[in-house]
């Protein structure tokens, strides 16, 4: 029994210590100089310390999979069943849309203006030395005269790519645009169902939704040694001269990044009332923001949205829709990734940035960015390739310069996602009040049915 | 006592001038030591020995590494130069390189006409070449293109690298080669739907693709890589291209009278003592000659 508290003991203490690292505090007197000396005095161990934060983010995102799965498939079925009647369900959906799409444009344009006035990817002569010497050997293509022929191209490729084949399969495989797709339709179907005959999965899918919620939480204790091992392997990996090189890439995300948090603060003044503002300690857009920005996830940051909202007295099965639709589709910090990325491969290939370029650039930006839904981390890097072949530019070398810095440009990106979710949440969600009576009623009689 | 001191310097110089006269003849009836000439049994192999060197053909435009004009040393050095040296050493004699030819193609014809013992200097082989003299592979080398990354990227889209060959080959792109080398044939075989333009010199070629007046260049990969080598800040605009599975054989050359003769010597030469090397190796060898030049600096 004393060694059951001692350890109990050990471990609250352990996990309070951890949790303060993921601060804007900790991440700006700790773990960044950490990083920094981890990656300058020991450059040799930088293929040891990328492998090992790559291994420990497997592990973080071991619960992902089945929390995307019960999020999307509780939301899907709140969202078209428990409601005051079919107008409010329409009302919400149609809020959560209008909302997105508004949303959606306006952060791109403000990205798109954003990177015309900080010009990423403007080199002095020095930086595409660098950049050049970089690239030497990295960027060559090799090819073989003895290529077979792939035969026919399919043009419905890309759906089939989002369609699930076998929830189960899909969600072993990490296809999680598959499991997307695949929740909504069970969702839809449980909805189709009467209240006994859904109400069992529906309590198994809460219960995973709960645990892996919390093994999410816990594992998000090791996030800080995450991103010690990633920034650390990229500043042993890239010289000086190309972190200069790319540093007003950095700071274009990084802006972009603070000025979400900036429209996500006025969000939550403009759309709440002062009593629902008085329940909570402070803004909630900040912490959400400082959660993203240390951990390197928006995903972590969904049980932060959801308390926060729940807090507030908001519609808790609303909020849930609205967070796991923005965070896992619509995910905003990927669009404004896209749309600085392109705007940086423009001004690297000195491509002259007619109306017509910035009108494709935001296009592009926005339609890469969704389509990037269910990818986390480097594997976002990629998506923009679309965008770069529609434009003409060569897509290797500035893949090869963006996932140099992805490591440190995840960060932001993860805030960006996490704060705007945050912000649509709190424009779309109902307040709970007094009217709960009718939601109980409304539930009976769909049980007597 | 006058008398005794007379007696003792006459005593004296007659002591040294018997010594001097016994060294003397000492050397004069000490054997000479003469170099021992034996002949040997290969009429041609006499012949070199009874002229001293061995003539090497060479073409006339420096290639570093493999073999350039040393204005330090006064003399010619390179990969090649060091290769022929090396033969000429363990023959018995001293190598003289000949530098007149105007063109490759040029040298390949004097080398047919029995003008050179060998010429060596990066030359491909190619069915043409075989027709005027015996090759004997000492190198091998991708062929490469050095292209506009822009021109590429219209062409591939989507499509991985894996499969971009195809695409690549059925191309219309314009291509720079060297004037009457090998990359002229090599170009229209490969590349039947693309214009080809010769240029006099490699750095032409280079200067064209800079200019835009074509859209890739063609030679093996160690020339291709060392102008991006040589000038990084030139990777984010052009590729190297390299063809894994096109090889470009390099030999050294002798004319079909020698060749019966040398064959054997330079056949063992080359596989016990040089092996075929590749472009890797050669850049990683000569690294040296792959760093930034001064005016990227």
């Amino acid at each position: 029994m004393l060694l059951k508290n001692n350890f109990t003991f050990k471990y609250s203490v352990i996990r309070g210590s951890l949790k303060k690292l993921r601060s804007l505090k900790a991440f700006v007197f700790y773990i960044l100089p950490i990083s920094l000396v981890l990656g300058l005095v020991f450059p040799q161990a930088s293929g040891s310390l990328n492998s090992l934060g790559l291994s420990l983010i497997q592990l973080i995102s071991f619960p992902a999979i089945p929390l995307v799965l019960a999020a999307v498939v509780l939301s899907t079925h709140s969202i078209l069943t428990i409601s005051k009647s079919k107008n409010q369900t329409f009302n919400f959906t149609s809020r959560l849309f209008i909302t997105l799409s508004i949303l959606v444009i306006f952060v791109s344009l403000f990205a798109l203006l954003l990177a015309l006035y900080q010009k990423p990817g403007v080199l002095s002569p020095e930086g595409k030395l660098s950049i050049g010497r970089y690239m030497l050997d990295i960027a060559d293509i090799n090819i073989s005269l003895a290529t077979i022929d792939g035969g026919l191209t399919d043009n419905f490729k890309w759906f089939k790519d989002i369609l699930p084949i076998n929830i189960i399969n899909d969600a072993s495989s990490n296809e999680t645009l598959k499991v997307i797709t695949g929740s909504c339709l069970m969702g839809w179907g449980l909805s189709l169902l009467t209240i006994e005959k859904a109400e069992p999965l529906l309590s198994f899918i809460r219960s995973v939704y709960e645990v892996s919620l919390k093994v999410l939480d816990e594992l998000l204790l090791i996030a800080p040694l995450v991103i010690i091992c990633l920034i650390a392997g990229s500043f042993a990996t890239i010289s000086s001269e190309m972190i200069v090189a790319l540093l007003n890439l950095t700071i274009c995300m990084l802006l972009v990044s603070i000025a979400s948090l900036g429209v996500s603060r006025l969000i939550y003044k403009r759309f709440t009332s002062s009593a629902e503002r008085q329940k909570l300690p402070d803004n909630p857009a900040d912490s959400v923001y400082l959660l993203g920005l240390s951990t390197g996830s928006s995903l972590a940051c969904y049980p932060a949205i959801i308390k926060s909202m729940e807090g507030m007295g908001r519609d808790t099965d609303q909020s849930e829709v609205a967070a796991s639709l923005s965070l896992l589709v619509t995910n905003m910090g990927n669009i404004i990734y896209n749309i600085v990325a392109i705007m940086f491969a423009l001004n690297l290939f000195e491509v002259k940035l007619s109306p017509s370029i910035l009108l494709e650039t935001l296009i592009l930006g926005i339609v890469t960015g969704i389509s990037a839904a269910g990818l986390t981390g480097v594997s976002v890097v990629p998506t923009i390739g679309l965008a770069l072949t529609a434009l003409a530019l060569p897509i290797p070398p500035v893949l090869v310069l963006l996932l140099a810095v992805d490591p440190i440009l995840t960060l932001p990106r993860a805030a960006t996602t996490a704060v705007l979710s945050m912000a649509i949440c709190t424009i779309c969600s109902d307040r709970k009040n007094s009217d709960d009576s009718e939601i109980n009623t409304y539930k009976a009689n769909l049980i007597e049915n | 006592m006058v008398l005794l001191q007379q007696l003792f310097r006459s005593i004296k110089r007659i002591f040294f001038n018997v010594i001097i006269f016994s060294l003397t003849l000492c050397c004069l009836s000490m054997p000479a030591i003469a170099v021992e000439t034996i002949p040997v049994e290969i009429p041609y192999f006499q012949k070199i020995l009874d002229r001293g060197y061995f003539k090497v053909g060479i073409p006339s435009i420096d290639t570093p590494p493999f073999f350039y004009f040393d204005q330090k040393t006064d003399q010619m050095e390179g990969s090649d130069i060091d290769i022929v040296r090396n033969l000429a050493k363990n023959i018995g004699v001293r190598a003289v390189f000949d530098r007149n030819s105007k063109s490759y193609n040029g040298l390949l014809k004097r080398t047919g006409n029995d003008e050179f013992d060998l010429t060596i200097g990066k030359l491909s082989t190619f069915y043409k070449r075989m027709q005027d003299a015996h090759p004997h592979e000492y190198m091998q080398f991708r062929h490469a293109l050095l292209a506009n990354r822009k021109i590429i990227s219209r062409l591939q889209g989507q499509v991985p690298d894996n499969k971009l060959a195809p695409i690549l080959l059925s191309s219309g792109i314009k291509i720079g080669v060297i004037y009457d080398s090998s990359y002229v044939q090599f170009a229209s075989d490969l590349f039947p739907s693309a214009t080809t333009l010769t240029f006099e010199d490699w750095e032409s070629c280079k200067t064209a693709l800079l200019e835009k007046r074509v859209d890739a260049i063609y030679r093996d990969a160690t020339e291709v890589k060392k102008i991006v080598y040589e000038e990084p800040n030139l990777s984010l605009d052009y590729v190297p291209i390299l063809f894994d599975d096109k090889i470009d054989h390099i030999s050294m050359y002798v004319s079909s009278k020698i060749n019966p003769d040398i064959s054997p010597m330079l056949d063992f030469y080359i596989s016990q003592d040089l092996g075929i090397k590749s472009d890797s190796q050669i850049i990683d060898e000569y690294s040296e000659f792959f760093k930034p030049s001064n005016k990227s600096n």
